[in-house]
């Protein structure tokens, strides 16, 4: 029974994800020795300062990558879950209300404006947040009759006026300077998140999970359309705002220190549930934790693949777009699994 | 728990349905909605259940306006059987069954061990506890409506609202709903429910109301009600009203 | 039949005004992408279709500029000419982001269009479909380092100042002259390996071959990002990357990223070899960039700059004498005691103010 199988799943998908990781902190272009490695993590756990560029290595590029891959697959993929539960459309990610849209119009703005490297990130957070707010608030001046067909077509609408914003940059920016970080700002990258990032990054996240995991048994019955809903007793319009600011909190968030990374927030999700299935109580830690694994580990090829770096947003694509093509292919009968 | 409308106008922003409605449930009654297709029986349920607003007049609950009530209280006071539609998501009947007690936990709760024995309960009332753990979007469209009905006997309010339940049905479970209205009805719950068949109304309805163009045109016990004239009237159809040698009265339409 | 002088007078005369303008002149000139092009006999008003060509149309005629692809800043205005600090932006027809309409270069009346960089197929074709279009004769002129000092001669013959594009060659060649007399005694092991620092973060570069790094190359030094010369163009990089290559010198022109190394805040980069021994180098970018943006006849005192950057006192470079001689001879300016001052200090990491937008 289904019931039986998801019990070992989930102990199951947090072993795939520390095995990711370790395979993500093994590789890289930079020789390390297994004994290099343990005496790292060694002073890791004294709190002692690294020393050694081995050590540096493993504590403050690696590690630190690491751990972004598993933060922002794992962000990327909740807000994916949450999303398609809230539209109730298997075919929505997280981008839908153009929260990456907007973040990327930030970023471009910042790097057009040359400046430093954490305002530019501040300016994606906030921006991105700020598109889905005017979103939310042309749904609810518009007020129509089916509340998430309002929202999805003004995301599409903001997000394409934010889109007209990045190429309109993209042509006043200086070729020669400015293009070339636009286009990779773009295609997103985990190359260069450091310690700090993380840790100013990981509040807003924490605290757009915190609603995600408590009105999780709500989030179940808001999937049945609203009407249901609210006969059920689920305020279903506040919770829904509540839900799309948690959610969008995690992807802008994750966006403005990462870049655009597309097709975990689609793809993850559908491989969640069809392992779990929808309820969200074990779908949304499923989603995130094969988000996490999965990040980790394309990023562990984008940069071992050659001696440069492959951006994220291609390797996510590549990888992506083929096994959604399967996905419907399979789901033709419907999206049961 | 008493259900009241008094002098309801109900419809939508742009178009109005029906007005001038006036009627009550009592605890353990079972209210027939009787009409032709278009008559507002739905837009009806709606406004009853606090999804739709009222256009004029008042939904009265114990004597209280609806509006007055969160929506977790409404839940608590009323159920409601929708038609059933596809779901998007292979939920199992069991937790959409569940769903109906989320009403009566806090904001950020998860189901009960109680909540589970209710919901499990609910499917066996129903007969159909061996599809709980089955995936919703690969039953037929009348086991679905079974779930939904269940749903609403776990919801375990003193009220319950159903909209055509046996619509999708076949013969046999259409018997096992009504025979669980009836059920239900005689432990205290208040059902209004609409059909298309007056023999429906004749077997389970306490209370029959006929409806046509948004306006009640009659209201009382289904053998006084329920006369050929009217139906022929509101139905376009001819029919005789007869009592069966077991008892039973049957509305035998005149075909061709 | 011998015709009186009168007679041979009027009728160039009557010639003269029946021919359009631009027409008159006959010489036929070869590009360098191997077009054929009839030039005026008289260039009053060119049209620099990108950067580089806007920076080598103001170094050999800053009296016939029209506008520039991309308005001045304003602290790049001092190390120009007055006269063409207030031209208009005309956008580019050509390089990345070609953003010129053509009605615009017809609305500026040029005499001439100079492109001066790639010869591929590509600007080529371009080049034909600007000028069939326009009916303004087009060359195309190599832009690649090696061949700067011949194409500054071919520049000064087309645009009538012969004698400047001989002077400005001979610079050129006495510089490279120079250059590879001091290479050809440094060793390829003991020539230092470089890594080009571009975007916020340092961690964009260019490829050994490409023409953003060129320089460095040229320069003497050993570029770490080297592919074999399989691919060129820009690429990012991972901060292990940077660890692995360890380079001895950085250079960048990023004022955000320079300031973020030197105040030490990342520890990564501060295990870098070049960090480490304090050889970060920050590259002016007024009124050009002296090692890139754009890559053109800006980047010979870059060149000179780096190359005694890079192999000290075999490459003697006095600061303020190289620079103020070649501001006065390529860019026409006379510096100042405090511009010297204010690019010296750039040069040595103290740069003004980061740039404000447009």
């Amino acid at each position: 029974m289904k019931a039986d199988r998801t019990i070992w799943i989930l102990p199951l998908l947090v072993l795939l994800t520390l095995v990711a990781a370790a395979v993500g902190l093994q590789t890289g272009a930079y020789p390390l020795t297994l004994e290099g490695a343990w005496h790292s993590l060694g002073q890791l756990w004294s709190g002692g300062v690294p020393q050694t560029a081995e050590e540096r290595v493993l504590l403050d590029i690696r590690g630190p990558r690491v751990l972004a891959g598993l933060l922002v697959g794992s962000a990327l993929a909740g807000a994916g879950v949450v999303y398609q539960g809230l539209f109730r459309n298997p075919l929505v990610s997280p981008d839908v209300l153009g929260v990456s849209a907007g973040a990327g119009l930030g970023a471009v703005i910042g790097i057009f404006l040359s400046l430093p490297a954490l305002m530019i990130q501040v300016l994606a957070f906030a921006i991105g947040l700020a598109t889905v707010a005017l979103v939310y608030l042309i749904a609810v001046a518009v007020r129509g009759r089916d509340p998430t067909l309002v929202l999805v077509l003004g995301g599409v609408v903001v997000g394409a006026l934010a889109g007209a914003g990045i190429s309109l940059l993209k042509i006043l920016a200086d070729p020669y300077d400015q293009l070339p970080a636009i286009t990779f700002w773009l295609l997103g990258s985990l190359a260069s998140i450091r310690g700090t990032e993380l840790w100013n990054v990981l509040p807003a996240v924490l605290l757009g999970l915190l609603p995600m995991v408590l009105l999780r048994w709500r989030i179940n019955v808001l999937s049945l359309g609203d009407e249901e809903a609210k006969a059920l007793g689920v305020e279903a319009g506040r919770l829904r705002a509540i839900i799309i600011a948690a959610a969008t909190l995690m992807t802008a968030s994750v966006v403005a220190i990462a870049g655009v990374i597309g097709w975990v927030g689609l793809v993850i999700p559908h491989i969640a549930r069809m392992l779990v299935g929808p309820n969200f109580e074990r779908l949304l830690p499923a989603a995130m934790l094969i988000g996490a694994s999965y990040l980790v580990l394309v990023d562990t090829l984008a940069r071992s693949m050659a001696q440069i770096e492959v951006p994220l947003g291609i390797l996510t694509a590549v990888v992506g777009a083929p096994f959604f093509l399967w996905l419907l292919w399979r789901g033709r009968h419907g999206w049961s699994s | 728990m008493r259900l009241e409308l008094r002098d309801l106008a109900f419809g939508y922003p742009e178009h109005p349905v029906g007005r001038d409605v006036n009627l009550t449930v009592e605890p353990g009654e079972v209210l027939c909605l009787l009409g032709p297709n278009g008559c507002g029986k739905t837009t009806l349920f709606k406004t009853m259940l606090g999804l739709l607003r009222a256009q004029g007049g008042e939904v009265l609950l114990d004597g209280q306006p609806l509006n007055q009530f969160t929506r977790a209280e409404v839940a608590q006071r009323i159920a409601y059987v929708p038609q059933a539609q596809t779901s998007p998501f292979p939920y199992i009947a069991l937790d959409l069954v569940l769903m109906g007690r989320v009403a009566h936990r806090g904001v950020f709760a998860g189901p009960t061990q109680e909540d589970r024995e209710l919901a499990m309960a609910a499917l066996d009332e129903l007969g159909i506890g061996d599809l709980a753990h089955r995936d919703v979007t690969r039953l037929s469209g009348g086991q679905r409506q079974l779930v939904i009905i269940a749903r609403a006997v776990a919801q375990a309010a003193p009220l319950m609202v159903m909209d055509e339940p046996t619509a999708s049905l076949d013969f046999g479970n259409q018997v096992v709903v009504l025979s669980d209205v009836k059920r239900l009805a005689a432990r205290g719950v208040g059902v209004v429910l609409s059909t298309h068949q007056p023999d429906q109304a004749f077997a389970v309805a306490d209370r029959v109301c006929l409806m046509r163009d948004g306006r009640i045109v009659a209201m009382g016990p289904p053998v006084e009600t329920l006369t050929s004239e009217r139906l022929e009237d509101v139905y376009g159809v001819a029919v005789s009203i007869e009592r069966t040698r077991s008892g039973q009265i049957v509305c035998a339409p005149r075909y061709g | 039949m011998r015709m009186d002088r009168r007679q041979v007078m009027f009728g160039a005369g009557a010639a003269a005004l029946l021919l359009p303008q631009s027409a008159i002149g006959s010489q036929a000139f070869t590009d360098s992408g191997g077009r054929k092009v009839m030039l005026p006999d008289r260039v009053q008003r060119i049209f620099a279709s990108g950067g580089p060509a806007a920076v080598v149309v103001y170094v050999m005629r800053p009296d016939a500029m029209i506008g520039w692809p991309r308005a001045i800043r304003a602290e790049e205005a001092p190390y120009l000419l007055p006269q063409v600090r207030d031209l208009p932006e005309l956008g580019m027809l050509s390089g990345r982001g070609d953003t010129a309409n053509v009605e615009v270069v017809l609305q500026t009346r040029p005499d001439l269009i100079v492109d001066f960089g790639s010869v591929r197929p590509t600007y080529i074709s371009l080049a034909d479909a600007v000028q069939n279009r326009t009916g303004i004769p087009y060359v195309l002129i190599d832009g690649r380092f090696e061949a700067t000092a011949s194409s500054l001669r071919t520049l000064g013959k087309i645009l009538g100042v012969p004698e400047r594009g001989e002077a400005l060659a001979r610079y050129t060649e006495d510089l490279f002259g120079r250059l590879d007399k001091t290479l050809a005694g440094i060793p390829e092991n003991e020539r230092p390996r470089v890594y080009l620092a571009r975007g916020p973060n340092g961690l964009e570069t260019g490829l050994t071959g490409s023409i953003n790094t060129e320089i460095l190359e040229r320069a003497g030094g050993r570029n770490v990002a080297d592919a074999g010369g399989q691919r060129r163009g820009i690429v990012q990089i991972s901060p292990e990357q940077i660890l692995v290559w360890n380079p001895d010198i950085i250079v960048t022109w990023d004022r955000n990223f320079h300031a973020r190394i030197q105040a030490g805040a990342d520890p990564v980069w501060a295990s870098v070899k070049a960090v480490e021994e304090g050889r970060v180098y920050l590259a002016p970018t007024a009124p050009f960039g002296w090692i890139d943006r754009p890559p053109s006849v800006n980047r010979l005192i870059g060149l000179a700059w780096l190359a005694n950057i890079f192999h000290g006192n075999r490459f003697p470079f006095d600061f303020r004498q190289e620079t103020r001689k070649f501001y006065k001879l390529f860019y026409h300016v006379e510096l100042a005691e405090a511009e010297l001052d204010t690019l010296l200090q750039w040069a040595d990491g103290r740069p003004p103010r980061a740039p404000s937008p447009r």
